[in-house]
Order: structure tokens, then C-alpha cells, then sequence
């Protein structure tokens, strides 16, 4: 990841461990600059679950269902927390239009130049932001799950949360390359934004974001026995929001839960392989450009 | 006053002429704030197939309820078509000491940096909104009122205002802190509690919230006082609410244009 | 403000009533202000414990002024970056209110900011534009008529006028923001001057120009002060904008007005030697020429001497008597390197002082 031939100093042991730790400690030097903003920004974002919240029980209240998909009332609430946990995994602010534009103004010519792995580059320094933001997010995060403890079900087994943190994990991934190849398609089109909000839209409805996608069981797509629930399984959408909070609440389990943690590995395979190609055709049709 | 008037027209002259210059972008910003109205639509559609009716006796079955969104639609694209543009603009405007000019000019500053950018493309959802109202109150089996078709476009009026006055303070906050904020992210959150109707704030923790929101941040009031007089019968206890959006109205102008000027009142403006 | 008319205060007066009574278009008695700045914190465990208390300091941005110009004066306000020349200028122009001390332009209070006020200056910053950014120039003077409430006819001869004057009529029509920083600078100030203000403030309006748009900017200046008779206040840095243009000068370095006088007199005040030039037949020696003035820089056959100005009349009569001269000639300190000292010894003064 290092220039290590002009650099001799980047040939030490841990020389990348020792670049990317001091990307860490400046981006939570950043973070905190900004002082009241990010404590008030965290809590800010449970806002619309209020709303959500709100919404649901009104619903709940004027029909004599005991649940809907399986979810009851608190069931929903547990999964709109849960949904933020993995979103704070799996969204990637800025990353497809960071690339984009960099291919746009030029400023991508130097990972050509250089040895260092652009795809390998963006991927540590969002981990960097990540960690920064966790650590910054845990307090404000664990009080607001401590005060609604009483909307979730007891805590699942090692193997569930296992699931879950593996699935989370997964969920990271997949969302870095999702939205890293959407950014390496600057390379063939100069206005990838409208791309970027076609994926936004559809992700929007089918990540799971919205709403618990069991409730989608009870429409068809015309084939008899295929509801829309189990077309959506196939994409990767709602890995990046529904899956893992959907292991915690016990919605899918056994067989159908290796099923899908399958699945999810499969697609951060085609999206990281995806995202190479991309990346390796985008740079020889730059260069070919002149750049 | 006729200057003003003549002043903003030439403002939405400017903007509407750059729009049509850059069409591609005008239309795919249409496309976009349709993109997520019709998501939305969609999951209020699927929420319709769980039950008959939003919280239990309020009266917001389907249609009713679609009347409402749809009102929504057309306040708040007014809003983000005439000021929020503006708005947005004014953190850059703090930011890079352009702020100065504006109080150089003998012209009143509130309205100079809450109207100078109009876009068009906002209107889109709130053309929506009106065909979306259409086919709601051909739906719903009474016809509203002749005073209920007078008192909208009134009541509409009241929920932009208050709309406005929740910008205007944002504005001032942003100029009285001086840093480059996200004002769109405030309006996000505080505007969000307004997008269902009021009643679904019940309980313990509802009520509240509910009285909170209409009586201090009157935002309950804007949507939910127009949208119960053309989509419900009008009842005893309609009459008190439409009173208090007017005074909202213009307590909510009153306060935010005191707030304002305090906020300008104490510029410290970009060193240089 | 007295009023020899004897009619007592008076909101405002009229330029001639400024004139007639002698009392002068800005009055400022010790204005200061100050500013609180948070410190940033450095390193993380700063930046933690950042979060719950941050120091702070009070930086005094100007220290209490005083300052009278009267009507038709065109003063240079010399200093350094961040001496507070444009913080003077943001508080005469209303902009920002003082910490300290009373400052009368036109009869106003500037801070509070009334329409009366705001209609009869304008304020030109270098750099940053108030024209609309996205509007062609053409109607953002349209615009300007509206706010300013300009009679149109008036409008329109005035506009011709300077936009003929500074020939920049074929811009007229094209967005703001696609026209270069000489070309935006002449068409704000055609902008400023639409509503014939009585008083122009100008802030660094020759900072980031070539050498030929500040030429014109200074032959315009010149020519629309004396032609309409405006009282300008003029921030630079730059000697040649103050040479060029104004009589009188205002030093302000770290807040504080060092000197207020003619440029000429500057040489006079600050200076203790005169730099002579001797031609000579042969190259001299260094200890030789270092005999009649010190430092002294030797060129060829070429001498520059510095020579005490009190001791001139004796030194230069021995020189013409011991050498071979073929040409002599006595200047003053270059007006650059003056107030380039000037600058630099007050920082010292106030580094030692510990400010």
C-alpha cells in the first residue's frame, strides 16, 4: 500500500499499520473538534424512530392483529434500533461520489502513478472513519439501547450473536463494495449521481430501511408460491440493513439463516471481484485517454 | 411593498432562467424528489394492507390519509422551493464573509437572504400533491364543505409561515454561531414528527410530545390543520385548532423575525 | 455633535451641511474592538478535554481609535495583514458592532444600521463580490436601481457614464461568475457608484489585479473622487495604491493608529538619513566611502551611501572636496522601505511586549 522503493523509511515493519494508525487518531481528532455536533448529530439520528415508533403503535392500535409478519409492536421498534446498528456498519457517505469526482478532476492520477492500491487505500481509511465513529457513537448508542431495553427480546444465544456480528461484518464489506464499483463507473460515465440515486431509491425500499421486509410475504409477484419477500432474499439490499437485525430478533434462523449468511458472502465475493474489474478496466481506458 | 415585489421577481426571473439554461439537471432533480415521494407512497400503500385505519377512531382511514400526505406534499414543496434554497446558501454565505454585503445594502436583510434563490424543480412534488389530493377526496364518500375549500388555501398559508419562521431561525442560529452547519439536517429531523397525522402521538409519551409540538414548535399544526379541513368532517373542536394555527402563524413570524434580528444585531463576521 | 446653527442634535445632515458647518463626514473617538477566540486544542488528549472546557483569549483587533475626515478627503488606511484596517472598515460600514467607543459617518451611528445611512455610502471589498453571483451584471445594477431606490433616468445616465469609463460594456450581459477578478472589480465598482454615494469604503480593492487593472483602477479612482467629490477610505497594503491616489495617509499596525499625515511628511517623521549616489572614475574602497556614511554598498565605480541628514551639508562638500565625482545625486529612504520598517519594528515591539 506504501511506496516502499523511493521511501526507504516505509520499509520498517508495520509501516502501513503505522500510516493507517495515524489516519485513526486524526480523523478522531477531527470528529471531536467538532465537539457538541457529535453528540447531538448521534442522538439526532434515533429521531425518526420516534416518529416510526409513534406511527406503528397507531397502527397497532386500530387493528385487532396480535402481529404483522411475525413482528409485534415492540418487535418493529427493536428492529428500527437494530437496523441503525447495522447501517452504522454498512453506509458509506461519500465513497461512490469521492471516487467519481476524483476520476472527474484528475486527482485519481496519482494512484496510477504511484504503487499504492487505491481500492486497498479507501478501504483502511473507512475502516479508520468507522472505528473513529463507533468509538465516538458507543456512549450515545448504548444509552439510547439501555433506556429501550424493555422493546427487545431476551438476549439470543452465543451462536445468534455470532451470527450477528459476523453478518455485520459481511454487511461492512458488501456496502464498501457496492458503493466503491457505483464509484469506479466515473470512469465510463461523468455523472454517476444519477446512477448513485437509482441505487439509493432502490436500496431505500429494499435494505430493509423502511420497514421489516417479513412484511413483504404477503405480496406475489405472479408466480404462484414466490412472494416479493423471497425475490428481495436474492439481492443484496437487505443485507445492508435487515439481515443481522433480523439474526438478533430470531427471524431467521437454522437452515435458512446459513442460507443467507451464504448468500451475503457470495455477494461481497462478486462485488469485491466486481469492483476490481472495474477498477483494472476503468484505469486502462484513463490512461488510454491520456488522463 | 411594491419594491420588494418587483425585487423578488426579478430574483425568480434569474433562477427560472437558469434553471431552463441547465434542463438536464432541472429535470433529474424533478426525477429525484419524485424517485422519494413515490418510495414513500409505496410504503404507506403496503402499511394500508395491515389495517383499515392510522390509530384507532381518528377518522385517517386510506383516503383521508392520502389527503393528507398530500397536503404535506404541497407545503413542503413551497417551502423548498421559495426558501430553503436561500437558506442553504446562507452557511456558505457566514462562511466566506459574503454576509457583509448583504448588510451593507439599505434593503431589510431577513428578506434578502430568505428569498433570493427560488428552485423550481421543488414544485414538482407539490403538483403531485394536488393531483394525489384529487383523486383522495373523489374517493372519500362526503364532499368537504364550501368554508372547508375556503379555509385551505388560508390554513395552507399558516403552515408555510410557521414553516418559514422554523427556517428563518435556523438561519439566525446559523449566523449567530458563525459556523459552517448542515441547516438541512435540523430541518429533516424537526420537520419529520410532522409528516403523520397528530393523533398518532397518544400515551404517556405521546401526549407530550403531541402538545409540545403544537403549542411551543407549532410543527403539528401545519399539515395536520388544512389536511383535517378538506379530508374530515368539520366538527366542534376543529374550529379551536384552526384558531390556533392563525395565531401560530403569526406569533411563529413574530418570534422568528425578533430572533433574527437579534442574531444579525451581533455579526462577528470572518476576520480577515 | 454640535450643530453651529444651533438647531442641537441632528439625525443625519446633508453632505453640504457637513461642509458649511465644518464638522466633520466621520468623527471617531476611541473605538475598539475585541474579539473572543476559542484555542484549538492540539493532540488528542487536548482535543478530549476539549470537549468539556476550551480556553479562551480576548484578541484586540483594534484598540481604540480616534480619527476625523471631512467631506472630499481621500485617505489611505496603510498597514499590515491584521492590523485591524478592516475591522475599522466593517465598523464604519456597520457591518459589526464595536466593543468600545463612538464612530459618526454622515451624521449616523453606523452600527445601527438605518436605510437613510446604508443609501448614501457604498462599500467595495477586494476579492469578495457582492454582485449576484449567478446574474449577468446588467441586472444586478437593475437590481441595485430597486434597492437603492435610483430614479431611472438618473439610473441610466450614471451607468452609461461609468460603464463607459471603465469600458467594460460588452460584459455586461454575461453570468458575474464567469468573468475574471479585474473584470468583476470594475463592474463592482460601477455597482457602488450607481447610487452616487457621498462616502465609498474600499477594502484591499487592488489585492490579486495585474499590474494595468490596478493602473486603471487608480486613474478611475482619482477621477470619480475628485469629479463627484467623495470622501474615500481606502485599506491597502500596498505603498503604490496610497502613493497613487491620496494625499493623506493613516498608519494602523496591531490595532492602533501609529501615524495620520501626508505621505511627504512620513519621510520626515521616520527617517534619519538621506541615501546618496556617487558616480566615481574608479572603483573605491570600502573603508574608504565608510568615512562619509554607513551602511554603504559598493557597485563598480558606483557608491551608495547612507548619510545622516543633519550632517548632509558637511558630509557631501568633503566627498565632492577628496574625490573624483562624476555624478552625485540625494534621495529620500524609498517610501516602501519606510513604512516596511515601520511594520516591522512594531511587531517587534509588541513580540517583546509579549501582546
Amino acid at each position: 500500500m506504501i511506496d516502499t522503493r523511493s521511501n526507504p523509511a516505509a520499509r520498517r515493519p508495520f509501516a502501513g499499520l503505522r500510516t493507517w494508525w495515524m489516519m485513526l487518531v486524526i480523523s478522531l481528532e477531527e470528529r471531536l473538534a467538532y465537539r457538541g455536533d457529535f453528540v447531538l448529530g448521534t442522538l439526532m439520528r434515533f429521531l425518526p424512530i420516534v416518529t416510526q415508533l409513534f406511527l406503528w403503535t397507531a397502527v397497532f392500535s386500530a387493528t385487532s392483529r396480535p402481529d404483522i409478519a411475525g413482528y409485534s409492536r415492540n418487535d418493529i421498534v427493536a428492529y428500527y434500533l437494530l437496523t441503525m446498528v447495522t447501517r452504522a456498519f454498512s453506509s458509506m457517505p461519500g465513497l461512490s461520489g469521492g471516487i467519481a469526482r476524483s476520476v472527474r478532476d484528475g486527482s485519481v492520477k496519482k494512484y496510477l502513478v504511484q504503487p499504492i492500491d487505491y481500492v486497498s487505500f479507501l478501504l483502511a481509511s473507512r475502516i479508520a472513519h468507522k472505528l473513529v465513529y463507533y468509538i465516538v457513537a458507543a456512549l450515545p448508542f448504548a444509552g439510547v439501547f439501555f433506556l429501550c431495553r424493555h422493546f427487545f427480546p431476551p438476549i439470543p444465544d452465543a451462536l445468534t450473536i455470532a451470527s450477528f456480528l459476523l453478518a455485520l461484518v459481511l454487511s461492512f464489506l458488501l456496502g464498501f463494495f457496492l458503493e466503491a464499483t457505483l464509484g469506479m463507473l466515473g470512469f465510463w460515465f461523468l455523472e454517476v449521481s444519477s446512477i448513485v440515486f437509482a441505487y439509493m431509491l432502490v436500496q431505500y425500499l429494499l435494505s430493509g430501511h423502511m420497514f421489516p421486509l417479513d412484511m413483504l410475504s404477503g405480496i406475489g409477484t405472479g408466480i404462484p408460491g414466490l412472494s416479493l419477500a423471497d425475490v428481495v432474499r436474492w439481492l443484496p439490499f437487505e443485507y445492508t440493513a435487515y439481515f443481522p437485525a433480523a439474526i438478533w430478533l430470531g427471524k431467521v434462523q437454522g437452515a435458512q439463516l446459513v442460507r443467507s449468511l451464504v448468500i451475503e458472502g457470495c455477494w461481497v465475493v462478486v462485488m469485491a471481484v466486481a469492483c476490481r474489474i472495474a477498477w483494472w478496466r476503468g484505469t486502462r481506458r484513463y490512461s488510454a485517454f491520456g488522463g | 411593498m411594491n419594491r420588494y415585489a418587483t425585487i423578488f421577481a426579478t430574483f425568480a426571473r434569474a433562477c427560472l432562467v437558469r434553471d431552463m439554461t441547465f434542463r438536464t439537471n432541472f429535470l433529474l432533480e424533478c426525477v429525484t424528489s419524485l424517485g422519494w415521494m413515490s418510495m414513500n407512497l409505496a410504503f404507506y400503500l403496503l402499511v394500508f394492507t395491515f389495517t383499515a385505519e392510522i390509530g384507532r377512531g381518528t377518522g385517517w382511514t386510506r383516503e383521508p390519509f392520502f389527503a393528507f400526505v398530500a397536503t404535506g406534499l404541497i407545503i413542503n414543496s413551497i417551502v423548498q422551493a421559495l426558501f430553503i434554497p436561500s437558506a442553504e446558501e446562507l452557511t456558505e454565505m457566514v462562511r466566506t464573509g459574503g454576509l457583509d454585503g448583504v448588510l451593507v445594502q439599505p434593503l431589510d436583510a431577513q428578506f434578502l437572504l430568505s428569498m433570493h434563490r427560488i428552485d423550481f424543480s421543488a414544485f414538482a412534488n407539490g403538483l403531485v400533491g394536488v393531483g394525489l389530493l384529487a383523486w383522495a377526496l373523489q374517493s372519500i364518500d362526503h364532499a368537504p364543505h364550501f368554508v372547508a375549500w375556503l379555509l385551505y388555501p388560508l390554513l395552507i398559508f399558516c403552515g408555510v409561515a410557521i414553516l418559514y419562521s422554523l427556517v428563518i431561525m435556523l438561519a439566525a442560529a446559523t449566523i449567530w454561531m458563525g459556523r459552517n452547519q448542515s441547516l438541512y439536517d435540523f430541518w429533516f429531523y424537526l420537520t419529520n414528527f410532522s409528516r403523520y397525522p397528530a393523533e398518532i402521538y397518544s400515551g404517556p409519551w405521546g401526549s407530550p410530545l403531541r402538545a409540545l409540538c403544537t403549542f411551543v414548535i407549532p410543527i403539528l399544526l401545519v399539515v395536520n390543520v388544512p389536511a383535517r379541513v378538506i379530508a374530515q368532517p368539520l366538527e366542534g373542536q376543529g374550529w379551536g385548532m384552526i384558531l390556533a394555527a392563525v395565531i401560530a402563524a403569526a406569533a411563529s413570524l413574530l418570534i422568528s423575525r425578533m430572533v433574527f434580528q437579534s442574531a444579525i444585531s451581533r455579526y462577528r463576521s470572518a476576520s480577515s | 455633535m454640535h450643530n453651529s446653527n444651533g438647531s442641537g442634535d441632528t439625525p443625519s445632515l446633508t453632505s453640504s451641511q457637513f461642509a458649511a458647518t465644518n464638522t466633520p463626514l466621520i468623527a471617531v473617538e476611541g473605538l475598539a474592538k475585541e474579539y473572543r477566540v476559542y484555542d484549538k486544542p492540539e493532540g488528542l488528549f487536548a482535543s478530549v478535554s476539549g470537549l468539556f472546557r476550551r480556553t479562551s483569549r480576548l484578541v484586540p483587533a483594534l484598540r481604540g481609535v480616534n480619527l476625523t475626515v471631512g467631506r472630499g478627503e481621500f485617505v489611505a488606511l496603510l498597514g499590515p495583514n491584521g492590523a485591524g484596517k478592516t475591522t475599522f472598515l466593517k465598523l464604519l460600514s456597520g457591518i459589526i458592532t464595536p466593543t468600545r467607543g463612538t464612530a459618526s459617518v454622515l451624521g449616523h451611528v453606523p452600527w445601527e444600521r438605518a436605510d437613510d445611512f446604508r443609501r448614501r455610502f457604498a462599500l467595495v471589498m477586494g476579492q469578495r463580490n457582492q454582485l449576484w453571483w449567478d446574474l449577468p451584471a446588467a441586472e444586478s445594477f437593475r437590481l441595485h436601481k430597486e434597492i437603492y431606490r435610483i430614479e431611472t433616468a438618473r439610473f441610466e445616465r450614471t451607468r452609461d457614464e461609468l460603464v463607459d469609463m471603465l469600458d467594460v460594456r460588452k460584459l455586461l450581459l454575461q453570468p458575474v461568475r464567469e468573468l475574471s477578478l479585474g473584470e468583476r472589480m470594475k463592474l463592482e465598482l460601477v455597482a457602488a457608484l450607481l447610487h452616487e454615494p457621498e462616502v465609498l469604503f474600499l477594502d484591499e480593492p487592488t489585492i490579486g489585479l495585474d499590474v494595468v487593472a490596478q493602473h486603471t483602477l487608480h486613474r478611475f479612482l482619482s477621477h470619480v473622487q475628485t469629479e463627484r467629490q467623495m470622501t474615500v477610505l481606502l485599506t491597502t497594503h500596498y505603498m503604490k495604491d496610497v502613493a497613487a491616489l491620496c494625499q493623506r495617509v493613516v498608519v494602523i499596525t496591531h490595532g492602533d493608529i501609529l501615524y495620520d499625515g501626508s505621505l511627504e511628511q512620513i519621510v520626515d517623521r521616520f527617517t534619519t538619513h538621506k541615501i546618496v549616489t556617487l558616480d566615481l572614475d574608479h572603483e573605491p574602497s570600502q573603508e574608504r566611502m565608510e568615512r562619509f556614511g554607513f551602511p554603504c554598498e559598493i557597485r563598480g565605480p558606483q557608491a551608495i551611501l547612507r548619510i545622516d541628514r543633519s550632517r548632509i551639508a558637511d558630509v557631501l562638500p568633503e566627498i565632492l572636496r577628496s574625490e573624483t565625482v562624476r555624478d552625485i545625486s540625494v534621495e529620500d529612504v524609498p517610501l516602501e522601505e519606510i513604512v516596511a520598517s515601520l511594520f516591522r519594528s512594531e511587531a517587534e515591539s509588541h513580540a517583546r511586549e509579549g501582546v
